[in-house]
């Protein structure tokens, strides 16, 4: 369990798959908010992870913020903050 | 062994797309079961990812690019001939998900050779029990498969609630009332729960004429990284996991070569595949390859979302 947060270490996602140094894993965490941020743009969402607090900080262009532990609540989340799904097949956004 | 007669047994194991067909199989190889058996794997993708599954095998061969019971049939036919040729002791086909073990079974009936050297010992359908309350509703092959049967494996019986596999039993008693039912979690046996008194699902017919399965094959080697690539993907089968029967794949990451398996949208841990495998030099080359099948993807758009966001 974080004492920070309150969120007990999962067993990980599946997109944790594949970095197993501390160092992989950081880079992934970090390389990760790229393509979040280009997929939630169009929905006025912004995510950041600063590899420090475990998990993804999600906020909205109104104030609204959340920390999600992994990438199925981020876009759970997000769809909720943005009253639709966030679909990134969607031509237009 | 082969039977009195000479004939070579054959036992077919099928099963709806993602059900669990190669670990089920890939688990009583491991313990021994189908012993000298040659195992016949039929894909309907284009990339065979299942042979990847099935290293344990006493001898393996893979028909790729089309189902063994429609457009592949006559090529699955000339296997089977290739097979007795070689007088092998016994045979396992695996199907592909898209197949009805029925008319694999006709279609040996219908052969003038095959239909004196083999024999049809059992036809082993897995259901994914996680899914298969959705497949029922949605899916009329799924209830082909399961009316063909002998046997009947319920996988991921583990991520289950008891209530829905007990439920799920007694559907199946119903749909195929001659079959033997069991459970398992990753091919080893586990006791189901007991139904009797247990109301079955409904059965309805099937929904007027859903669109056509598909086979999508993306190659993701343009992408910067194994990070970005599964955030993309976290987000399409997040949103639209229930049009994707089936994601396979192998992608490079840090750790190595990672094989992805995902049946709407639930995706399972991803394994980390060897680099070379000794028996199978064409394996090697096989990277940063996503194969989709399901529904809406005539017009491209994971391609064009993929090279949007990726590129």
């Amino acid at each position: 369990m974080c004492s920070a947060c309150g969120y007990p270490p999962a067993p990980g996602h599946w997109t944790d798959a594949g970095a197993v140094t501390p160092g992989d894993r950081l880079r992934n965490r970090l390389m990760r908010m790229t393509v979040v941020n280009r997929i939630l743009a169009p929905y006025h969402l912004s995510a950041r992870d600063d590899g420090v607090i475990p998990g993804i900080q999600l906020s909205s262009g109104f104030g609204a913020s959340v920390i999600v532990p992994d990438l199925e609540m981020l876009w759970a989340e997000a769809a909720r903050m943005a009253g639709r799904p966030i679909d990134p097949l969607a031509r237009d956004g | 062994m082969a039977e009195a007669d000479g004939r070579i047994p054959l036992t077919i194991l099928g099963g709806y797309l993602g059900a669990g067909k190669s670990s089920w199989l890939r688990h009583q190889l491991h313990v021994g079961g189908f012993s000298g058996a040659h195992v016949l794997v039929n894909e309907a993708a284009e990339m065979p990812v299942d042979h990847l599954l099935l290293a344990g095998a006493e001898g393996l061969t893979i028909l790729a690019d089309g189902c063994a019971c429609c457009d592949g049939a006559a090529r699955f036919v000339a296997a089977m001939r290739g097979l007795c040729d070689r007088r092998v002791a016994s045979i396992v086909l695996e199907t592909s998900g898209l197949s009805d073990p029925a008319r694999i079974a006709a279609h040996i009936a219908a052969d003038g050779v095959l239909a004196r050297r083999i024999r049809v010992v059992g036809t082993v359908v897995v259901a994914d029990a996680l899914h298969a309350a959705a497949q029922l509703a949605t899916e009329p092959l799924w209830l082909c498969q399961i009316e063909a049967a002998d046997r009947i494996v319920l996988t991921k019986a583990d991520v289950a609630t008891p209530g829905a596999l007990a439920r799920l039993a007694a559907t199946m008693a119903v749909v195929n009332p001659g079959a033997e039912v069991s459970g398992a979690v990753l091919g080893s046996a586990v006791k189901l729960p007991e139904t009797h008194g247990i109301a079955p699902l409904a059965i309805l017919p099937p929904e007027n004429e859903a669109a056509p399965i598909r086979t999508l094959r993306l190659d993701v080697s343009a992408a910067a990284s194994w990070a970005a690539i599964s955030v993309w993907l976290s987000a399409v089968l997040h949103t639209h996991g229930d049009d994707l029967v089936r994601v396979k794949g192998i992608v490079r990451a840090p750790a190595g070569r990672l094989l992805l398996q995902a049946v709407r949208g639930t995706v399972q841990p991803p394994e980390i595949l060897p680099d070379t495998l000794a028996s199978d030099g064409t394996a090697e080359a096989v990277e940063n390859v996503i194969v989709f099948i399901g529904r809406g993807l005539e017009d491209d758009r994971i391609g064009c979302s993929f090279r949007t966001l990726m590129a």
